[in-house]
């Protein structure tokens, strides 16, 4: 078994577009997703813009189960998975279906069946809510669903490490294939725009009124959002072997915990660093090779900046040559889909040699001064490229990403 | 298996039934039940009035007098078997100041109480009412980031979320980041609280043994008067280190972690045919990496829980796996007292049989009065049996899908 692991395929569904093709041309011409919310009423609070996915008809995609009875977590996943699996020109019928599985990550899991629940608990009529919850509301029905759609029958994991456990999936995705205990894995993050998500952001003062500006020095906050993102990794050789189009190989990853506070990151990015660090050191990869970050750049005034620290922490003074940006700026944050989504924008700059822009950034910010590529994409030599996602609970996940002309 | 030896060196468990492996296990062993009318929240106008409760909880008996207000009840439970565990393995806080440790977190809720309360306050009162320290505990991985932060664990800190078998494949994902050198030193288990949240779905499902049923009011595993499970709750942790590192610093060995499997019914538990196949598949890989051959399993802690299905697939599985040689393999169902743990199941099954492993003692399953008729375990019993186990095979299997399998093996002497 090939422990080099590579990408073949990239499903998307994002607040600018459903599909690769679609998401990354909006992407690198900067278009933005963010719109006033439609999933519900905002009218009672102080902030109204989301960044919601438009026009999605989950019958399109889900073809074996009933689209009617999942969850839209559930639905985005399918979509993606069957859109990673189209690209990557995988037909399911030639899988060993033991050996292919699914790796997923999420924030909040199905949040909209647990709101529909306490709609009725609040309203005194739970009588509405019956036999089939169960099967609807814990979040592991994310990665279950996509399997018994596809009929994957190997490894199942779902991984709920809110805003980085794309990375968290993917992660786990690489390890079951190195262990050799899968041909295929699907692996990525799903989440769904939730009135539970949208209020404690705003409670917690993180929302911004109008637009996504990270790293800009009057940046107001995040923008929720919702969408998922796939990836198909198959070992190289087998990949080779079927003459599949190599996206990029997943070099490695590494994961910390901050162990300091639930939702404030360390203050000197120390937990971020230790992330990096061991991405690096598992792929074998010195600092003055790496090309781009995707970062996490949420957006707010505390994460921008202490990411920023934790880059330049690390990098010294490389940190200044790395082009750097964060498409939250165009999509809002995902939750558990946004580092998924961002691993596939690395796997298409190390495919493309393109890296999309930041949007929205007009003033620097004497804290932030790296290079974030500001507002217009731009073509480089993309060999290596880092995923930077750092969630609620301090844990922190960066992977790295390589040109697959690279391996022989 | 391939890569660095992973043993376990501490446990830590916080449930109904005692708050040391030790009492736990003499707990099962007298047939002790944790199941209980539930007094955590009212049960008026559900089938279910039962479950297994933790009725005098108080985690500043594991963690001292210090601030716990930002923990709910499941980050408290796990916070506490975590401090248990650590207790227990000897790693002390200068110990973990110099050497990253980690946590692995198997959930099925985290909580789902937080979380709906949490909504349900902004519901009522208005959104700007909604609190903001709830609200960082209404992600799933709440109650290990809570952890993490009680206990100074820097290392990877990743929770697993698959259902019921939650637990154990939190265990079977730490083993193989020590297997690969990725740590050499994580805590690795699971938990779930009792709720009315996570009760409310399993009872509209059907799934909990009801107050009317003639069998009485008690899950009884593989019985053939069986009709559903009962709900418990509680948090179990085990150490597991790199060997070398064990060894280096003195540590006693419990045990070690020889092999794992994992695979998914795409039916959902639906389709018998496809749920025994499924559940075939992880004991064998569980096998398989373990290169155990089926006499060497030296007894089975199942996963069983009172199910009508889940039972009989089960047994179906474990024959299919173990060709057919199960009729002198000792079994024992420890739901039968603890109740469906959810994500703290996996784990607690662990602790027990480690327990089991040293003492010699396999707690039998109350109640239990006659086995279902074609299900292959005449070692299954109502009384306690003295076995000697080397190789101890666990199963975690989720009346929705997934299975994952775990084998234990004796610490050399």
């Amino acid at each position: 078994m090939d422990r080099r692991i590579v990408i073949t395929g990239i499903g998307v569904v994002t607040p600018i577009g459903i599909g690769c093709e679609q998401f990354w041309t909006n992407l690198l011409e900067g278009r933005s997703g963010i719109a006033p919310v439609k999933t519900f009423d905002t009218s009672a609070y102080n902030v109204h813009r989301g960044a919601e996915v438009k026009e999605f008809d989950a019958e399109e995609y889900v073809l074996n189960l009933d689209a009617a009875h999942l969850g839209r977590a559930s639905q985005f996943a399918i979509a993606a998975a069957r859109l990673a699996l189209a690209d990557a020109g995988v037909e399911i019928g030639s899988l060993d279906r033991k050996r292919a599985g699914v790796s997923m990550g999420t924030t909040s899991g199905e949040p909209r069946e647990v709101e529909r629940f306490d709609d009725a608990y609040v309203s005194k009529n739970l009588d509405r809510i019956g036999p089939e919850f169960i099967q609807l509301y814990p979040c592991h029905v994310i990665a279950a669903h996509v399997a018994s759609e596809l009929n994957f029958a190997g490894v199942n994991t779902m991984i709920p490490t809110a805003c980085a456990a794309g990375n968290y999936a993917i992660a786990h995705a690489l390890d079951v294939m190195r262990a050799g205990r899968a041909d295929l894995m699907l692996a990525g993050g799903s989440d769904a725009f939730s009135r539970i998500t949208f209020t404690g952001f705003a409670r917690l003062g993180a929302v911004a009124p109008e637009i996504c500006q990270p790293f800009d020095r009057f940046r107001k906050g995040m923008i929720p959002g919702e969408g998922a993102g796939v990836l198909v990794l198959e070992p190289f050789d087998r990949a080779r072997r079927r003459g599949a189009r190599i996206y990029a190989e997943v070099g490695g990853y590494g994961l910390s915990c901050d162990a300091h506070h639930m939702t404030a990151a360390h203050p000197e990015g120390a937990g971020a660093e230790r992330a990096m660090r061991h991405a690096l050191a598992d792929s074998c990869t010195n600092p003055e090779d790496v090309s781009y970050i995707s970062a996490h750049g949420t957006g707010t005034p505390t994460n921008d900046r202490l990411e920023t620290i934790a880059v330049k922490r690390l990098f010294k003074d490389e940190a200044y040559r790395i082009p750097i940006s964060s498409i939250k700026s165009m999509i809002g944050h995902t939750m558990g889909a946004a580092s998924a989504i961002e691993a596939a924008v690395c796997a298409l700059a190390v495919f493309s040699n393109r890296v999309p822009p930041t949007m929205n950034l007009n003033e620097p910010d004497p804290e932030c001064d790296l290079d974030y590529v500001a507002n217009t994409a731009r073509e480089l030599p993309v060999n290596v490229a880092m995923n930077n996602a750092y969630a609620f609970g301090g844990n922190n996940a960066s992977l790295i990403l390589r040109k697959g002309e690279l391996l022989n | 298996m391939i890569g660095n030896r992973v043993v376990i060196t501490g446990a830590g468990v916080v449930s109904p039934l005692g708050d040391s492996p030790a009492h736990l296990h003499d707990s099962l062993c007298r047939g002790i039940s944790a199941i209980k009318p539930i007094k955590l929240f009212s049960t008026a106008g559900l089938g279910c009035p039962l479950g297994g409760e933790i009725s005098d909880f108080d985690a500043t008996k594991y963690l001292g007098q210090r601030n716990l207000r930002p923990l709910d009840r499941t980050s408290r439970l796990v916070a506490s078997a975590a401090q248990l565990a650590l207790d227990n393995a000897g790693w002390s806080i200068e110990m973990r100041n110099d050497q990253e440790v980690g946590l692995v977190l198997g959930t099925m809720f985290c909580s789902v109480h937080t979380i709906s309360e949490f909504d349900r306050r902004a519901l009522e009162a208005g959104p700007a009412y909604a609190s903001p320290m709830d609200f960082s505990n209404t992600v799933i991985n709440a109650a290990a980031g809570q952890t993490a932060i009680v206990h100074n664990l820097r290392e990877v800190n990743t929770t697993i979320s698959t259902g019921v078998t939650s637990g154990l494949e939190a265990i079977s994902y730490a083993t193989e980041l020590i297997r690969s050198g990725r740590a050499r030193a994580l805590l690795a288990g699971g938990a779930d609280e009792l709720c009315f949240e996570s009760f409310y779905g399993f009872d509209r499902a059907g799934l909990l043994c009801r107050s009317d049923n003639s069998a009485g009011d008690f899950p009884i595993p593989f019985d053939r008067r069986r009709n559903g499970s009962a709900l418990g709750e509680g948090a179990a942790l085990l150490m597991l280190e790199d060997v070398a590192l064990a060894r280096a610093r003195g540590a006693k060995i419990l045990g070690e972690v020889v092999g794992h499997g994992s695979s998914y019914d795409c039916s959902r538990g639906r389709e018998s045919g496809q749920s025994i196949d499924a559940i075939d598949s992880a004991v064998r890989q569980a096998m398989n990496d373990a290169f155990l051959l089926p006499h060497e399993i030296d007894c089975l802690s199942a996963s069983a829980n009172g199910s009508q299905t889940g039972d009989r697939h089960e047994a179906e599985g474990v024959r299919a796996a173990l060709n057919g040689q199960t009729h002198k393999l000792p079994v024992t169902a420890i739901k039968s007292m603890l109740g469906e743990t959810l994500g703290a199941s996996g784990p607690m099954q662990a602790v027990a049989l480690l327990e089991t492993m040293c003492h010699g003692v396999l707690p039998g399953i109350p109640q239990l009065d006659e086995v279902e008729q074609d299900f292959p375990f005449e070692m299954a019993r109502s009384e306690n049996q003295e076995v000697d186990v080397v190789n101890g095979l666990i199963n975690s299997i989720g009346f929705d899908g997934h299975c994952c399998s775990l084998i234990l093996s004796r610490a050399e002497a």
